[in-house]
C-alpha cells in the first residue's frame, strides 16, 4: 500500500491525490488483504505506466529547460551551471528579441484573423448542410489536419514561389510583368499558415456550433428578419463561443509554428519558434533558447487569460447568467 | 389540382391546391390541400404524424416553398413572398426561442426588425408579456424558464408584431398533461382577445375539437374533411376521419334503401341497420358508424327491444368508464361500448345483453377505390 | 430559410473557392509530382513517373522512411500500452484526484512542440539519448499518449456503464466483463487512437528536429532539410506518398469504426 503511494507520488503534485485515497480504506482491508483491489489501488496500477511515461517525456524535460533558463551561456556553446537572471535580462534588453516577439504576435494575429474569416463560412456551411455528402465534405475540410505539414508547406512553396502557380498565371494573363514577392516574406507565411490552420479552426467551430438550431433561423425569418439580419442577430451571437475557441487554438498554434515560417519565410522571417531553434541548434546557446521558450510560454499564458475573460463575457451573453442551468 | 373550386375565396387565409414534393422521395408530402380560414377564427389542422400537416403550415409561413398551389391572405397571393415579409406569427413546436436573448429581447426581436421606435417597442413588449402573464419575467434568460413559460414567450413573441395570421405548430406537444389543459384555455383566451386568424397543427383530437372553430383532418398529404368540431366528430366524411377523431365502431355493409337523409344498410351478421347520412343510391358500399359511448348494453331488456342481441366478451374498468367488447349474435361482428362507471353494476363477461344505440348510427361512405382520382378537399365547403 | 437564386449562387461559389484554397497545396503537389522537369514549375509540360523513381532510388529517403516507420510503430504501441489503462481508470473508476489526473494526462497538448523539442534536447543530450531510436520514441511518446487517452475516453463516454453492471448481474466476472463488454466498447477508440498516434509520430517534425541527428533521421526531417536547399518534383512525389499514407490511415479509422457500428446493429 505505502509502496504504491510513493511510486506515484513523485509525479506532478496533483497525482498525490490518487494514493491519498488508499489510507481511507486501509483500516478495513488492512495489510492482511494485500490482494484486494480497491478503486484507488486499481487506478494507481492502471495510471502508473502512463504517468511514468509522461514524467520522462514531458514533466522532466520541462523542468530541465526551465532550469536551463537560469544558467549562463559561455562562448562556444559552453554553459555555466548557476542560478542567474542574467540571460533573461540580456534577452529582454536586446531590441532584436523584442522585434522577434513583436513579429511573432503580429504573425499570430494576422493568421488568426484570416483563418477565422475563411473558416467561418465553411464551418457554417458544414454545420447547416443537409446534403447526403455531408460526411465526405466534413472529411475533405478536416483531413488536411492529418497530412504532413511539411508536405502542405511544400505545396505552398510551389504555389507562391517566383516560378509558382500564382505568378505564372498572373504573368501569362499579362496582369504583371515581374513576379510578385509572395514567398520568403511575411505575406507568404501568413497565406500558407492560414491554410495550414484552417482545418483546426473548422473542426473546433463545427463542434462549437451545436446551439445553431436551423429552427431559430426560421423563427427569426418569421419575425421579419432578412438573411443579413438573421446572420447578424441570431447566427453570429450563437456561434461566437465556437469562433472564440477556434481563435484561441489558431493563435496559440501559430505563435509556436515553426515549419511554415522556416520554409516559406526562407530564412527571412524571424519568429520565436525559428529563433529558439537557431539559438539551440545553430548557435548552441541553450540558455537563451530556454529563455525564449519561457517567454513563449508566458505569451501562451497571457493569451489563455484573455481568452478566458472573453469567453466568460460571451457565454454570459449567450447562455445567460453564467449558467447552463435547466 | 389547379382549381379545386373553393367556394370561400373571401376567406382571410386561403390555401389553394398546395402541393409539396421532395426530390428523391416517393410520393408527395402534401398532395393538394385547399381550404379557407375565416377572419378571426381558429382552424385546427389535425392528423397523425407524417400526414403533411406541419409541411402545410410551413408552406403557409413561407418557410417551405410549395411545389404547386398558392397561399392567399386577404385575396392577395403571397406564395412568392419570403417568410420575413409575410407578416405571419409562428409559434414553433420547439418554441425556437433565441437562447442569447432574455425574455424581453426575444419578444422585441420582431419589433426591432420592423424598426419600431424604442419607446413604443418597450410599451408593446410589456403589453404582450402582460397578455401571456409573464410581465414579471421580462429580464429572465429563456434557458431558465419552464416549458410552459417558454411556450408563453414564444406566443408573445409571435403576437407582439400584430401579424395578420398566427400559426402554431404542435404548440402543446412539449408540455405535460396538466399544463396542456391550462395552455389550451390560455391560447383560446388570447386568440379571442386579439381576434387574430389562427391556424394550429396538432395530432391530438381533444386539442383540435376543444380549441378550434373548425377542424381540417389530414391524412397522407390530403385533406380528408374540413368542418366544425361537431361535424367532423358526428358526421365523418370517411373511414379515416371516423377512426382518427374519436373511437368508432365501423360496420361495413351495402345500402339497401335510401329515404331522404336516412339509409337502410345491410350489415352482414347484424341485419338491416338504419343510419343517417347521404347515400347516393342503393347498392353502394358504406359503413355504419356508432361511437362506443352511444351504445347501451342492457341485460334486463327483453330480446328484440334494441338493435341486436349480443354477449359481453370483456369488460375493462378505467375509473371514469367501463369499456366493453361485445359480440353480436353467435358469430356476428364485435363492437366496442363504453358506459360511465358507477351508474350500475358492470356486466360480467359472458352476460347476454340487448344492444341498442337509439338512432346514433351514421352512414360513412366507403373509401374510394382509386384514391389518386379523389378530388382534394372533398369535405371542404 | 430560403435564399434567392443569386444568393445561393454567391454562397455556393464562396464555399467552392474556400475548399479550393484549403486543398490547393495538396492538389498542386499532386500535379507537380508528375512533371518531367528537374525544377519546380507549373503547369507541367510533360508527364512522367521519374519523380517517384527518384524518391525510391534515394538511399537517404529510404532509410528515413524506415526510421519513421519503425519509430511510429513502436511509439503507437507504447502509447496504447500506457494510454489505454489510464483511459480506463480515468473514465470508469471513482477515486480522489481523478480530475487532476485527467488534466495531467491531457496537459502535454498545451505545451508548444517547439518548447517541448528544446526541453527534450536539454534533457536527452547529456545522457546521450539524442540521435537514437530510444530518444526519438520517448520524445514522440509524450505527445501521443494524450491522444490515445482522449480517443479511448471518448469511446467509453459513449457507452453506458450500466451495461457493465448488467453483465455482472447476468453472472459475468471482472475478466469476462472486460473481455465481452469493455473491450468491444473501446476497440474503435483503441484503433483510432493507435492510428492517430502512428500518424502524429510519423508526421512529427519539430520535436524530431531537436532530438534526431545524422544517424537516426525521420522522414519529415529529411524532407525539411532537402526542401530548404532544393525544390524539385521528387519532393512533390514524396509528399504525395505522405498524403496517400495519411488518407489511407484515415480511411482505416473510418472503416474500423464503421465496421464496429455494423457489428453492433447485427
Amino acid at each position: 500500500m505505502t509502496a504504491g503511494g510513493t511510486g506515484t507520488g513523485t509525479g506532478t503534485g496533483s497525482d498525490r491525490a490518487a494514493p491519498a485515497a488508499a489510507p481511507a480504506v486501509a483500516p478495513r482491508s488492512g495489510p492482511a488483504a494485500p490482494g484486494r483491489w480497491t478503486p484507488a489501488r486499481t487506478a494507481t496500477a492502471l495510471l502508473l505506466p502512463g504517468l511514468v511515461a509522461l514524467l520522462l517525456t514531458y514533466a522532466m524535460p520541462l523542468v530541465w529547460v526551465a532550469r536551463m533558463a537560469f544558467n549562463e551561456p559561455l562562448p562556444g556553446g559552453a554553459i555555466r551551471q548557476t542560478l542567474t537572471l542574467g540571460t533573461f535580462t540580456d534577452v529582454l534588453g536586446d531590441a532584436h528579441y523584442w522585434r522577434v516577439i513583436w513579429r511573432t504576435v503580429e504573425l499570430g494575429t494576422l493568421v488568426t484573423v484570416f483563418t477565422l474569416l475563411l473558416s467561418y463560412p465553411l464551418a457554417l456551411f458544414l454545420a447547416r448542410t443537409t446534403s447526403r455528402w455531408r460526411g465526405l465534405l466534413v472529411a475533405l475540410a478536416v483531413t488536411p489536419l492529418l497530412i504532413s505539414s511539411v508536405a502542405r508547406t511544400f505545396g505552398w512553396m510551389a504555389i507562391l514561389g517566383s516560378q509558382g502557380v500564382v505568378n505564372k498565371t498572373l504573368m501569362s494573363v499579362g496582369l504583371i510583368d515581374t513576379p510578385l514577392q509572395l514567398a520568403n516574406n511575411m505575406t507568404g507565411v501568413v497565406i500558407a499558415s492560414t491554410e495550414i490552420y484552417m482545418p483546426f479552426a473548422i473542426l473546433v467551430m463545427i463542434s462549437g456550433f451545436g446551439r445553431l438550431d436551423p429552427e431559430l433561423e426560421r423563427a427569426a425569418a418569421s419575425l421579419g428578419a432578412g438573411r443579413l439580419a438573421v446572420l447578424r442577430r441570431v447566427v453570429l451571437p450563437l456561434t461566437l463561443p465556437g469562433v472564440l475557441t477556434a481563435g484561441l487554438l489558431v493563435f496559440v498554434l501559430s505563435l509556436s509554428g515553426y515549419v511554415t515560417p522556416r520554409l516559406i519565410g526562407g530564412g527571412r522571417v524571424f519568429v520565436l519558434a525559428t529563433e529558439i531553434y537557431d539559438e539551440a541548434i545553430t548557435a548552441l546557446n541553450w540558455p537563451v533558447a530556454a529563455v525564449l521558450s519561457m517567454l513563449l510560454l508566458v505569451l501562451f499564458g497571457l493569451v489563455v487569460v484573455v481568452y478566458t475573460r472573453l469567453q466568460r463575457l460571451v457565454e454570459r451573453r449567450v447562455l445567460g447568467e453564467g449558467g447552463t442551468a435547466s | 389540382m389547379t382549381d379545386p373550386g373553393i367556394a370561400a375565396r373571401e376567406g382571410h387565409l386561403v390555401l389553394d391546391g398546395l402541393v409539396k414534393t421532395y426530390p428523391g422521395r416517393h410520393g408527395a408530402a402534401v398532395r393538394g390541400v385547399s381550404l379557407s380560414v375565416e377572419r378571426g377564427s381558429m382552424l385546427a389542422v389535425l392528423g397523425p404524424s407524417g400526414c403533411g400537416k406541419s409541411t402545410t403550415l410551413r408552406m403557409v409561413a413561407g418557410l417551405v416553398a410549395p411545389s404547386a398551389g398558392r397561399v392567399l391572405v386577404d385575396g392577395r397571393d403571397v406564395t412568392d413572398t419570403p417568410a420575413h415579409r409575410r407578416d405571419m406569427g409562428v409559434v414553433f413546436q420547439s418554441y425556437a426561442l433565441f437562447p442569447h436573448l432574455d425574455v424581453a429581447g426575444n419578444v422585441s426581436f420582431g419589433l426591432e426588425m420592423r424598426k419600431v421606435p424604442r419607446a413604443e417597442r418597450a410599451r408593446r413588449v410589456t403589453q404582450a408579456l402582460e397578455l401571456v402573464r409573464l410581465d414579471h419575467l421580462a429580464g429572465r434568460r429563456v434557458a431558465r424558464l419552464s416549458g410552459g413559460q417558454q411556450q408563453r414567450v414564444a406566443l408573445a413573441r409571435a403576437l407582439v408584431v400584430r401579424p395578420t395570421v398566427l400559426l402554431l405548430d404542435e404548440p402543446l406537444s412539449n408540455l405535460d398533461a396538466q399544463l396542456r389543459t391550462t395552455m389550451r384555455e390560455e391560447i383560446r383566451r388570447i386568440q379571442r382577445e386579439t381576434g387574430i386568424t389562427t391556424v394550429f397543427v396538432t395530432h391530438d383530437q381533444h386539442e383540435a375539437l376543444s380549441m378550434a372553430d373548425s377542424v381540417a383532418v389530414m391524412h397522407e398529404g390530403r385533406l380528408e374533411q374540413l368542418g366544425s368540431p361537431q361535424e367532423v366528430y358526428e358526421r365523418p366524411a370517411g373511414h379515416f376521419v371516423a377512426e382518427f377523431v374519436g373511437r368508432a365502431n365501423l360496420l361495413p355493409g351495402t345500402v339497401a334503401r335510401v329515404a331522404g337523409n336516412e339509409a337502410e344498410v345491410e350489415v352482414p351478421g347484424l341485419g338491416t341497420v338504419t343510419a343517417t347520412g347521404h347515400a347516393p343510391a342503393p347498392g353502394d358500399r358504406g359503413s355504419v358508424m356508432v361511437r362506443p359511448h352511444r351504445i347501451s348494453l342492457d341485460a334486463e331488456a327483453p330480446a328484440g327491444s334494441g338493435a341486436a342481441r349480443g354477449t359481453v366478451l370483456s369488460a375493462g374498468y378505467t375509473g371514469e368508464t367501463v369499456a366493453y367488447r361485445v359480440r353480436v349474435g353467435a358469430d356476428g361482428p364485435e363492437l366496442d361500448a363504453e358506459h360511465p362507471s358507477g351508474a350500475h353494476r358492470p356486466h360480467a363477461p359472458g352476460t347476454e345483453v340487448e344492444i341498442s344505440w337509439d338512432g346514433a348510427a351514421r352512414l360513412v361512405p366507403a373509401p374510394t377505390p382509386a384514391p389518386e382520382t379523389a378530388k382534394p378537399g372533398d369535405g371542404a365547403t | 430559410m430560403r435564399a434567392g437564386p443569386a444568393g445561393r449562387l454567391a454562397w455556393g461559389t464562396l464555399i467552392t473557392v474556400l475548399y479550393l484554397f484549403l486543398l490547393a497545396p495538396i492538389i498542386i503537389v499532386f500535379v507537380v509530382s508528375f512533371d518531367d522537369a528537374t525544377f519546380l514549375r507549373f503547369p507541367p509540360e510533360g508527364l512522367t513517373l521519374d519523380a517517384y523513381r527518384q524518391v525510391f532510388d534515394n538511399a537517404d529517403f529510404r532509410s528515413a522512411l524506415q526510421v519513421s516507420a519503425v519509430t511510429a510503430s513502436i511509439t503507437a504501441g507504447l502509447a496504447l500500452l500506457a494510454g489505454v489503462p489510464a483511459a480506463l481508470a480515468l473514465s470508469r473508476l471513482r477515486f480522489r484526484g481523478r480530475e487532476a489526473m485527467e488534466s495531467a494526462f491531457l496537459s502535454p497538448l498545451l505545451v508548444p512542440n517547439i518548447v517541448l523539442g528544446l526541453a527534450l534536447l536539454v534533457l536527452f543530450a547529456p545522457i546521450p539519448l539524442t540521435d537514437t531510436y530510444t530518444g526519438l520514441i520517448l520524445a514522440h511518446l509524450g505527445i501521443t499518449i494524450p491522444y490515445v487517452v482522449r480517443t479511448v475516453c471518448a469511446s467509453l463516454a459513449g457507452a453506458d456503464p450500466r451495461a457493465e453492471e448488467a453483465a455482472r448481474t447476468l453472472g459475468a466476472n471482472t475478466f469476462t466483463v472486460a473481455r465481452r463488454i469493455i473491450l468491444p466498447t473501446i476497440l474503435p477508440g483503441v484503433v483510432s487512437g493507435g492510428v492517430i498516434a502512428f500518424l502524429l509520430s510519423f508526421d512529427e517534425t519539430v520535436i524530431s528536429l531537436f532530438v534526431s541527428g545524422q544517424s537516426v533521421t525521420p522522414l519529415p526531417v529529411a524532407v525539411l532539410q532537402y526542401v530548404e536547399y532544393r525544390s524539385d518534383p521528387a519532393i512533390a512525389a514524396l509528399s504525395v506518398c505522405l498524403v496517400v499514407l495519411s488518407v489511407l490511415a484515415v480511411v482505416l479509422v473510418e472503416r474500423s469504426l464503421g465496421l464496429r457500428r455494423s457489428l453492433r446493429s447485427g
